[in-house]
């Protein structure tokens, strides 16, 4: 096991285009993490994205685009100080890599920055994870999100 | 335990565990049940000074055990703190787990709408 970086894969069936879409464009993250996601899914580009509602007490967290490569690869730096450009040592670097593989499309997720950046880092992914897990959160906005875009032209 | 002072300590753990020349040591200590300074130099690239250095390191934040042997220090390593240690970045991976999940469904559901 490798301390302070999380590797995972996982084979989805469509095409590297539709699962670039998913992992990058603001409006498919908050279907899958976040409320709530501001940013332009181009390389450089800044925002943040939000845990809860952005004015009634929820966490705004810093977010930066590293790379956008459609339909290959995306990553980004998150949890970087509001006052600070992102770099290595104040942030967590996420990279999605998208390999075409038996006419779908391998997804390779990269989480590191953990050695860098502490423990507090690590403590601050985990606080997501209570509503991260189970379908009982996410079902019920997903099902109507899946049913929009079947009625889509 | 004040939560700052807990909150220092994972904080050292974390980085204790991150260095690779100590996660080799931890491992060279499961696998051998206990070592000294002098038998875990011998199986890595650096000196004894380096080891017992390191060792101390990992002593510090309760991730091994010293008994005195002669002139050296007996190490084991505590399987408690090392279990935690273990666990606490477990449930950062598990919440990517979920992530993925639903990235997979949502990905999958737009490629049947299109394909259909």
């Amino acid at each position: 096991m490798e301390f302070g970086t999380i590797e995972r894969e996982i084979y989805i069936e469509a095409d590297p285009e539709v699962v670039f879409e998913v992992v990058s464009s603001p409006d498919h993250l908050e279907q899958w993490w976040p409320d709530e996601a501001r940013y332009d899914p181009v390389p450089g580009a800044t925002g943040d994205i939000v845990f809860g509602e952005r004015d009634a007490g929820g966490t705004v967290v810093q977010f930066a685009v590293v790379d956008a490569e459609p339909p290959r690869t995306f990553s980004f730096r998150w949890t970087q100080p509001a006052d600070q450009p992102a770099v290595e040592g104040n942030s967590l670097l996420v990279t999605f890599e998208l390999t075409p593989s038996r006419g779908g499309t391998l997804l390779k997720m990269t989480e590191s920055g953990f050695r860098e950046m502490g423990w507090e880092a690590a403590l601050l992914e985990q606080q997501y994870l209570e509503h991260a897990t189970g379908w009982d959160f996410y079902l019920p906005r997903l099902a109507p999100y899946v049913a929009s875009l079947e009625v889509r032209p | 335990m004040s939560a700052a002072v807990a909150e220092r300590i994972d904080d050292d753990l974390w980085s204790a565990i991150g260095d690779p020349t100590r996660r080799r040591m931890l491992d060279l200590l499961l696998v051998d049940g206990d070592g000294t300074a002098t038998t875990l130099s011998g199986q890595l690239p650096v000196t004894r000074q380096a080891v017992a250095k390191q060792l101390g390191v990992l002593d510090r934040v309760g991730l091994v055990r010293a008994t005195p042997a002669g002139r050296e220090k007996r190490y084991r390593v505590d399987d408690a703190q090392l279990a935690r240690a273990v666990a606490q970045l477990s449930a950062v991976g598990a919440a990517w787990d979920a992530r993925l999940q639903r990235i997979k469904r949502i990905a999958e559901a737009i490629q049947r709408s299109q394909d259909g």
